[in-house]
């Protein structure tokens, strides 16, 4: 289990990190989340050992994040951490030593991910030749090459096509099936609503927001109802409890908790209506509502 | 850890040596200083009018003068030129025109018109359509005033013996108080003056090679992120270590191979010109391995060599710990080949000081700078050699450059621990300094 306890962490006089505290069990996704600056970067790379925290600690099943457990640790940066010069096989067979597994265990573990992500023949060419959506595949190999116990991913979906984020997505799933610990950072917050059982949304360093996801969105009680159909727009925004109304291919009625669905059904009784759908609030929007502003990477 | 140190040296390396710039680069090396050593062949082999030798034709109206000056002139060509030489073919005039006339537009004809005269015993004129290049005339010169001194010893009825004996010139037997001292060694000043910067050139140019390395590497591994990836696996001592390891093994693999073409240069000069490996050498170099070879020189080259040696490769080592710590704190490459200028102008400092130390004898200031870090790699060596310092002074030199690099890392170290991860130049010299003050 990783366990991260009340970690602060300043530089200089900026605290980046503020008494962040989360655990992450075996088998489970964890979303991290937050705008720029919130410190997810800082807290990835204290998990990673790369910075000390200057309050608190971080420990994999009991022990101290040091040298002698990084081999059972992937992590995929938000930036390209790939060396553009080296070949996509040169590139994980350094990686892959660097994580302590042999020539011929990196070489049959490349295969079959080369092999998953459907890009074989790319196995002997440079990097730097290679698409944006491809070097991503690459990055995201490397960091699954070792199939880690821990699994950091900020942003991984970045450069990919719906296609190749399904096929993202089913090895993430597959991997914490398999028992790995997995921190997921994304500014898709559909991402994070698929993946992330637990989360903890940053806002200045500090946890705003922070729980089981399904216990975040029961107590967050505004709620949204779907309205296809002929009625009279100004009648729903009448209704007691209703926020606001938008329109899309669906009318979005913004209601502030359940107690209002009743009321606008009524108001549509007579009305030629061919979808009316209650649902729960967005991550997207309960994000807004805590961070205050658009989340924007 | 050790492990994972030769895993990254080795792929240091291999990133380094295989690849095709790499081999492009040693192959116009190889031909580059093989042909500096076998530029006469070369020339040779393309052929021109230097490969003619000169016609001397020679009208001769004493009657006697002939058979002695050819005799003469192929003497001093030899002596010379070397036995093998054939620079001049002496011929008698017995065309039936003008010689002015036979001579006029041919470069490679002169003639000479030798005369009776009472005063001087020979009257000389040297006929050429243009000028006479200054080491002809010199050789001829000398032949014509010895096969004048032939036909007057014998006109005046003196021995040649008693001749040599009235021109011949002063032995002076030299006596240096100094026992260290030998008079052989005097000329060596002279020639390491003027040699001694050609030899240092190589190890200028592999400092700029590892300099260029290491600071490529790490800059290259910073700006992909590549680094945090790394050093999420391997410790930044690790991983600074690899780098000073590789970039040093690198300059010694490229000076090994910078002494295989040197070698073979002179392989080629020997099998080209039919000599012994030294003796065959009138290249400058050559000439100079032949003086040292023959000077006292030689005996104390044994611990010399391995002095310098030992000197410029922790020299090395401080320039690749230097150029680590730097690109390590630079976030793109264009800021370190800024941060290069300064350590090229330490080398070129190091390099003019060397240069200069025959012209300022004894400068106390040189002197004192031959025993500072970076600069004592050069400069050291030569002023022992031409004997301006002592084997103290440089065993004084490799203890504070040893010295220097045990601060460099010391003190290098925790900067590169967090330059490595910094990507931002905002206050960039408070976040150095503030590391300086971390404990190890």
């Amino acid at each position: 289990m990783l366990k991260v306890e009340h970690v602060t962490k300043y530089y200089g006089e900026f605290k980046a990190v503020d008494d962040l505290s989360f655990t992450v069990k075996e088998g489970e996704i964890f979303g991290l989340l937050g705008v720029n600056g919130a410190g997810k970067t800082t807290t990835f790379r204290m998990i990673m050992g790369l910075l000390e925290p200057t309050e608190g600690k971080i420990t994999l099943d009991n022990k101290k994040i040091d040298y002698s457990v990084t081999d059972k640790i992937g992590f995929l940066t938000e930036e390209r951490s790939l060396l553009t010069k080296l070949t996509v096989y040169d590139q994980c067979v350094f990686y892959g030593t660097l994580k302590g597994m042999s020539k011929k265990q990196i070489e049959e573990r490349l295969d079959t991910l080369l092999e998953k992500f459907s890009i074989t023949e790319y196995k002997h060419k440079k990097i730097k030749e290679l698409s944006k959506g491809n070097q991503q595949k690459i990055q995201f190999i490397t960091a699954i090459l070792n199939e880690p116990k821990l699994l950091i991913l900020d942003e991984p979906f970045s450069g990919l096509d719906p296609f190749n984020i399904e096929l993202f997505k089913k090895e993430i799933l597959d991997l914490s099936k398999k028992g790995s610990m997995i921190i997921f950072s994304s500014h898709r917050m559909e991402h994070v609503e698929l993946f992330c059982k637990k989360i903890v949304v940053l806002l200045h360093g500090k946890s705003v927001l922070a729980g089981d996801l399904k216990d975040i969105k029961e107590e967050y009680q505004k709620k949204n109802i779907l309205i296809q159909g002929d009625f009279s727009l100004d009648e729903i925004k009448k209704v007691k409890g209703v926020i606001n109304v938008t329109q899309g291919q669906d009318y979005i009625v913004k209601i502030e908790n359940g107690d209002v669905v009743p009321e606008v059904f009524k108001k549509l009784r007579d009305a030629n209506i061919t979808k009316f759908v209650v649902e729960e609030a967005s991550l997207n929007e309960i994000f807004i509502e805590k961070v205050g502003e658009a989340y924007e990477k | 850890m050790r492990n994972k140190l030769f895993f990254l040296t080795s792929v240091s390396l291999k990133r380094k040596i295989k690849t095709k710039w790499f081999v492009l680069a040693n192959i116009l090396l190889c031909l580059g200083i093989v042909g500096i050593f076998n530029i006469n062949s070369i020339i040779k082999f393309f052929g021109g009018d230097f490969d003619e030798p000169l016609k001397i034709y020679v009208m001769d109206e004493t009657g006697e003068a002939y058979d002695i000056l050819k005799e003469q002139i192929y003497t001093v060509d030899k002596g010379y030129y070397g036995e093998d030489s054939k620079n001049y073919e002496v011929l008698p005039y017995t065309e039936q025109g003008e010689i002015k006339e036979f001579i006029e537009g041919e470069s490679k004809k002169y003639a000479f018109i030798i005369r009776n005269d009472e005063n001087k015993i020979l009257d000389v004129t040297l006929m050429s359509d243009g000028f006479i290049d200054t080491i002809d005339y010199q050789l001829l010169s000398t032949a014509v005033n010895n096969t004048k001194t032939i036909i007057a010893t014998s006109k005046v009825d003196v021995s040649m013996e008693d001749v040599e004996k009235i021109v011949g010139p002063v032995s002076i037997t030299r006596e240096i108080l100094d026992e260290t001292k030998k008079t052989e060694d005097e000329n060596m000043e002279m020639v390491m003056k003027t040699v001694f910067p050609m030899i240092i050139l190589p190890f200028f140019m592999l400092t700029i090679f590892l300099v260029q390395m290491i600071g490529a590497e790490v800059n290259d591994e910073k700006t992909t992120r590549g680094m945090e990836i790394i050093i999420s696996n391997v410790s930044a001592k690790t991983h600074f270590a690899s780098k000073i390891l590789s970039g040093n093994i690198f300059v010694l693999l490229q000076g090994g191979l910078l002494i295989v073409y040197f070698l073979l240069g002179l392989v080629v000069k020997n099998v080209l010109s039919s000599n012994h490996l030294f003796t065959g050498l009138d290249t400058m170099i050559g000439g100079t391995v032949s003086k040292v070879f023959e000077s006292s020189l030689a005996s104390q080259l044994t611990y010399v060599i391995p002095l310098s040696l030992l000197l410029m490769i922790i020299t090395f080592v401080a320039y690749s710990l230097l150029a680590g710590v730097l690109a390590s704190i630079t976030t793109n490459t264009e800021d370190f080949q800024q941060l290069q200028t300064p350590i090229m102008i330490i080398l070129l400092v190091g390099y003019y000081l060397a240069i200069m130390a025959s012209t300022f004898k004894g400068a106390l200031f040189i002197r004192i700078l031959s025993y500072v870090p970076l600069i004592s790699a050069i400069l050291s060596p030569s002023l022992f050699v031409v004997g301006q310092i002592g084997i103290l002074d440089v065993l004084l030199s490799i203890g504070i450059a040893i010295l220097f690099d045990y601060l460099l890392i010391h003190f290098g170290l925790k900067i590169y621990k967090v330059g490595i991860l910094n990507y931002s130049s905002e206050g960039l010299w408070k976040k150095m300094f503030k590391a300086l003050k971390q404990k190890s």
